[in-house]
């Protein structure tokens, strides 16, 4: 049996009376890839950002690893245990160039007077041009972060993650704003990440969650729907309901 | 920094570290040359706001923290090296006793406890950097662990200032109240008065404002310094990047504090006085204006708003006194809403605004793209 | 047996007490008195004098020797010398029954030097029921505090022969206070007297009277009184007193000083705490608020001259006087509030609308604006403070259970009230309210349904900096208007919304009088400076347990 990377039980989470999560469970195995998917207001990003140390849940436990309980450390503690954050709308430095970008998210200290004196080494500089390679973006290194397009600023927080090493990648849409060559060549990238890598990735478009998704859990109003494969949630009759049933309407 | 610029930068240093006071050593005085000592003390004077303007840039154009208590620390280091100063005016006082003035005025006994060690000249220099920095490091560890920032870090580094101004001029605080601490006689043996201390004064603060200026150029450019400018530009993504913001931000603010203090210990030799009224949060908020001027998020920025906002201040103060407050004010509301980079980029917005004759006239855009807000909930709401 | 030697006294005196005489009546009698042959006559119709005020002077100088007869040839004239002397040394002369000058058979003013004269002589025994008429006077006397105060010096006195006069009081005195006084005093002179002192001891503690506290505490640590119980009894009841009646004390300043701190802070509620905008020169628009409450204030009376920037322009008055003057107030704060929200909508249409979205900006630039008004107050009004008149009514205080209620304080907290619920009011259920807070909620939502949101940001700032301008022209009638006013109160404004939560109107209120009361409570103990820097550091320290205020607002949306 497989170790979860990521055991949520029991959890709330209340804003000004609107519960945004509400008695969710969730449980994910490493090295899995898991789409999640669900309507406006179902919870995804408040999930994230419960799972990540931005809110604190009202109640219940997020476990890491099995052993470490998330929801008592801060962001850059959870950071520091390997969970990394792509944000719905791309969050990268804007007045730094590309590399530099890469190089403030590269593994190893973040302390302060490490900060001082840090070289980057040549070991380093290949792994950037290398995670550069992937991302696509090897002729932007020395370009400024502000001046990318949407879709590149996209693929540049993920080479940030990916230049974190991190053990579980969080990823919220990070389809939005490419073309469809792009959000395909994201799905390969996500595809092959995924093993090494435990990865959440919270989507609208079922075209790239058809291409990516192997398990795909439904969030509706804080708590789990249901999950399983694309083709099961798509034929559960609660789903087309709340979710698949208006976006169907709407195609 | 291009080859030109660097060569440019040396020469304007030594023109300042060593001609001027050579202008103002050698020429007789009736002499085209020279320089009068009351202009050479002027310029130290400017010097020292040069370093002050520094501190103010490193903060808010480097790390968007926009402290208004950088005078505060100023007047901190001034306060520790004027303590010196005083006790080393010895019976020469009004009053001919070993207490400063005031203390015989106000009826003290002894020297109080926490003045005694101030006798000595390191002690003292040690205290124009560590009081200031101390101070910093508290308040900073209180504020920026509960994550106060933006606006709110600077009403509270101004309501910091402006108790501590009130405390200041408490005549039972021990520090010479309203008065201050004045009436210096000697520094380190020299007579303080004499055209050759306060020509040492002078190369001081300009050698001291070369330090810090080659001090900040190293650290902006380290890893820290891209940690700096990542938490101004967007303090989510640093702490979801494994960065305790908190931490580089305290550090930061301590050694601004620090170089602050540096500056104020240099400033109050020369004008020869430090009381309560260098403290005032207004104080704060001018040296924010001579960044502004000179443009923010450059080192030369600073130094450059120092030195010609307070030439211009001096100027206006003596030709139209009862207009240069309004001036000020002015001149501040224009830098910001058509300089957002200041004069140092103001070559750049000239060319960018001839590149494009035909767009009509922007409101002023921000310097630095305000951060995009976080709309990670919108979506959910 | 006492008592009814008393009550024998009490009845010749009660007379004087009862009839109401008028003045001339009254002035007539004393003439007879001084003029009557012998010393017990003098003292029999001097015992009978009415308790006129305007008696006083009179009495007064007789005591002390300082009334004289003149011989008309007709009759002979008591009158008294007025105190100011001419250059040869002479002073003028009034008559003690009519009041007017002293004149001779052709009709010409007397003058006199003092030391030719020779006063009429008083024996000791009159002496005493001149000074019985003169303290019966001062409890006739009209004002109430007075009549306490003249009750409680008699009371402390201690001496017996006040009991009479005291109960005789007694029942002609409609003022709650001043009874009590009178109980007190009866009691305070029972505690000389071995026998009354255990009832007169448990009468004080149950008068909570203060001013016994000494004798009281003298009995207590007596040993040999038998009353030291009762005296240790009664004290603890009166420190109770007055703990309760200092902590109502606090209270009370302490809700004024949270009102002061509500009024000016509530303005920047609005334009920092709703629409984000660092106003830096919101101590400015109170100070524009001040000067118009003293521009309408001359008008109403005798107009104004001024010289700004070289031009001279003059405010003719209306040359108005009492309670019409004193109306200048009433009009002055809506001038007060257009002029300051006028000098807003100005500055949002020049300076802020085009920094909605950089407020490190607009703090600075606000600054800017902040010289600019200050340095147009100094050459408009002068560098020097202006002198603003407070209206009558607004002087003077009431005492209630030695708790001092000063009538500027309860107006400030009436005043509050009404500009809170005021503002309430336009917020919610005004069209304009509705616009402000859908704008200030949701921008862009608001301007997508149509909502002209450059328009509201004006409204709403102009709303902001009027309450400033109210602000100011309550504060010109308890602080110094000039031109650097503003300058004290911007940190303590920003503070209190701060505290209270950006963004939330409630918890500027809570802030304001949270603030205020712990000021005026640490204030007895640790001095005004001290205070003010406590809380401060007070302040700081709230922030760490909670970082956004009293009241959380935006709780889902972290700004990046």
């Amino acid at each position: 049996m497989k170790e979860f990377i990521l055991a949520a039980e029991d959890v709330n989470k209340t804003f000004q009376g609107f519960k945004a999560i509400s008695n969710l469970n969730f449980y994910m195995d490493k090295g899995e890839l898991r789409t999640v998917i669900g309507p406006n207001g179902a919870g995804k990003t408040t999930f994230l950002d419960l799972i990540t140390g931005r809110s604190k849940p009202d109640t219940g436990s997020i476990k890491f690893e099995e052993k470490t309980e998330l929801t008592d450390l801060n962001e850059y503690q959870i950071y520091r245990l390997g969970v990394g954050r792509k944000f719905q709308t791309p969050t990268v430095y804007v007045d730094h160039t590309v590399f530099e970008n890469l190089v403030l998210s590269l593994e190893g200290s973040r302390g302060v007077f490490n900060a001082l004196f840090a070289r980057v080494t040549p070991a380093q500089r290949d792994r950037i041009h290398e995670i550069l390679k992937t991302i696509n973006l090897a002729n932007k290194a020395d370009v400024k972060a502000g001046t990318l397009a949407h879709g590149q600023k996209q693929w540049l927080e993920i080479g940030m993650l990916l230049a974190q090493n991190a053990k579980l990648l969080l990823v919220d849409e990070p389809a939005a704003g490419m073309t469809d060559e792009e959000t395909v060549r994201t799905g390969e990238l996500l595809l092959s990440l995924a093993g090494k890598h435990s990865i959440i990735v919270i989507e609208h478009d079922m075209l790239f969650v058809r291409q990516i998704a192997t398990k795909v859990t439904v969030l509706h109003q804080g708590a789990v729907l249901c999950e399983g494969t694309v083709d099961d949630v798509q034929n559960n009759e609660k789903v087309i309901e709340v979710y698949l049933g208006r976006s169907k309407a709407r195609a | 920094m291009t080859k030109r610029e660097t060569s440019l930068g040396a020469l304007v240093a030594f023109v300042v570290i060593v001609v001027a006071p050579l202008l103002n050593a050698l020429p007789p005085e009736e002499s085209f040359f020279h320089l009068s000592n009351f202009s050479l003390n002027l310029y130290g004077k400017f010097l020292t706001f040069g370093v002050l303007a520094i501190s103010v840039d490193l903060l808010w154009g480097y790390t968007g923290l926009l402290s208004l208590g950088q005078s505060l620390f100023f007047a901190l280091g001034g306060y520790a090296f004027g303590m010196h100063l005083m006790l080393l005016i010895g019976k020469l006082g009004q009053y001919h006793s070993d207490l400063p003035d005031f203390m015989v005025f106000l009826g003290y006994p002894k020297l109080p406890p926490h003045w005694v060690p101030f006798k000595h000249f390191w002690f003292a220099l040690g205290a124009v950097a560590l009081v200031p920095g101390l101070l910093a490091l508290v308040f900073g560890f209180l504020a920026f662990r509960s994550r106060i920032k933006g606006v709110y870090f600077s009403i509270l580094t101004q309501a910091l200032t402006y108790g501590a101004c009130l405390l200041f001029y408490r005549n039972d605080f021990t520090f010479g109240g309203n008065n201050g601490l004045t009436d210096y006689k000697f520094l380190l043996g020299h007579d303080l008065r004499s055209a050759a201390t306060q020509r040492a004064l002078y190369i001081s603060s300009a050698l001291l404002l070369l330090g810090v200026y080659l001090f900040s150029r190293w650290l902006t450019t380290t890893k820290f310094g891209k940690v700096q400018r990542a938490i101004r530009d967007s303090e989510n993504r640093v702490l979801f990047s494994g960065y305790a913001a908190a931490n580089f931000k305290l550090f930061v603010f301590v050694v601004c504090a620090m170089i602050a203090g540096l500056g104020g210990a240099l400033y109050v030799p020369q004008v020869g006085i430090i009381n309560p009224s260098e403290m005032e949060p207004v104080k704060s908020l001018e040296a924010v204006v001579w960044v502004a001027v000179g443009g923010r998020g450059t080192l030369v920025g600073p130094i450059i708003g120092a030195v010609i906002v307070n030439a211009f201040k001096n100027y206006a103060n003596r030709a139209f006194p009862d207009y240069w407050l309004m001036l000020e004010g002015l001149l501040f509301i224009f830098s910001v809403l058509f300089m957002p980079k200041g004069i140092v980029g103001l070559p750049a917005q000239i060319r960018a605004a001839l590149s494009r004759p035909k767009r009509e006239e922007e409101p002023a855009k921000p310097a630095a793209p305000a951060p995009a807000p976080v709309e990670a909930e919108a979506e959910s709401v | 047996m006492l008592k009814k030697i008393l009550l024998c006294l009490l009845l010749a005196i009660a007379p004087g007490f009862v009839r109401a005489a008028t003045d001339a009546e009254a002035r007539s009698l004393l003439a007879q008195a001084i003029g009557a042959a012998s010393d017990d006559d003098q003292i029999k119709l001097t015992a009978q004098l009415p308790a006129a005020p305007t008696l006083k002077k009179g009495l007064i100088a007789w005591r002390e020797g300082g009334v004289y007869l003149y011989d008309s040839g007709a009759a002979k004239i008591a009158y008294i010398l007025d105190d100011a002397t001419d250059a040869d040394g002479k002073s003028k002369a009034f008559r003690i029954d009519t009041g007017e000058l002293l004149k001779d058979p052709a009709g010409k003013p007397v003058l006199f030097v003092s030391s030719d004269l020779n006063a009429v002589d008083t024996s000791a025994r009159l002496r005493r029921v001149i000074q019985t008429a003169l303290d019966m006077l001062a409890l006739a006397d009209p004002d109430p505090q007075a009549r306490r105060s003249a009750v409680m010096k008699l009371g402390m006195s201690q001496k017996k022969a006040y009991l009479a006069l005291l109960e005789a009081r007694r029942p002609l005195e409609k003022d709650v206070d001043v009874r009590n006084a009178l109980d007190e005093a009866a009691a305070l002179i029972n505690l000389n007297d071995p026998a009354t002192q255990a009832a007169a001891i448990r009468q004080l503690g149950d008068l909570h009277s203060i001013g016994s506290y000494k004798l009281l505490s003298t009995i207590a640590e007596n040993p040999g009184s038998p009353n030291v119980k009762g005296a240790r009894a009664a004290l603890k009841q009166i420190d109770t007193y007055i703990s309760w009646s200092n902590f109502y004390g606090t209270l009370f300043r302490g809700l004024s000083l949270g009102s002061i701190l509500l009024i000016v802070a509530l303005g920047l509620a609005i334009t920092f705490g709703l629409m984000g905008v660092i106003n830096m020169a919101h101590g400015e628009f109170i100070a524009v608020g001040a000067y118009a409450t003293y521009v309408v204030q001359n008008v109403f009376g005798a107009g104004l001259a001024l010289s700004p920037f070289g031009f001279s322009i003059n405010l003719p008055g209306l040359n108005l006087s009492g309670a019409r003057y004193d109306s200048y107030f009433l009009v002055s704060l809506p001038v007060a509030f257009l002029c300051a929200a006028l000098v807003g909508l100005l500055l949002e249409r020049a300076v802020i609308q085009f920094l909605y979205r950089r407020p490190l900006e607009s703090l600075l630039a606000t600054w800017g604006v902040s010289l600019v008004l200050q340095q147009s107050f100094r050459l408009v009004f002068g560098a020097a403070n202006v002198q603003v008149n407070s209206p009558g009514w607004l002087s003077g205080n009431m005492t209630f259970h030695d708790v001092i209620f000063g009538y500027n304080r309860l107006f400030v907290i009436g005043f509050a009230v009404v500009i809170v619920i005021g503002t309430w009011l336009v917020l919610t259920k005004t069209p304009l309210g509705l616009l402000i807070r859908a704008v200030m909620q949701k921008r862009d939502m608001a301007a997508c349904i149509g909502v002209r949101t450059e328009r509201v940001n004006m409204m709403t700032f102009a709303l902001g900096s009027g309450l400033a301008g109210l602000a100011g022209a309550f504060l010109s009638q308890i602080d110094n208007t000039g031109p650097s006013m503003g300058q004290h109160y911007i940190v303590d404004c920003f503070m209190t919304v701060v505290v209270g939560g950006v963004g939330n109107i409630v918890g500027a209120i809570c802030s304001a009088l949270g603030i205020g009361m712990i000021d005026e409570t640490l204030q007895p103990f640790i001095g005004p400076v001290m205070g003010k820097i406590t809380v401060l550091a007070m302040i700081i320290l709230f922030l760490q347990w909670r970082p956004a205020g009293l009241f959380v607002t935006k709780s889902r949306s972290l700004e990046g």
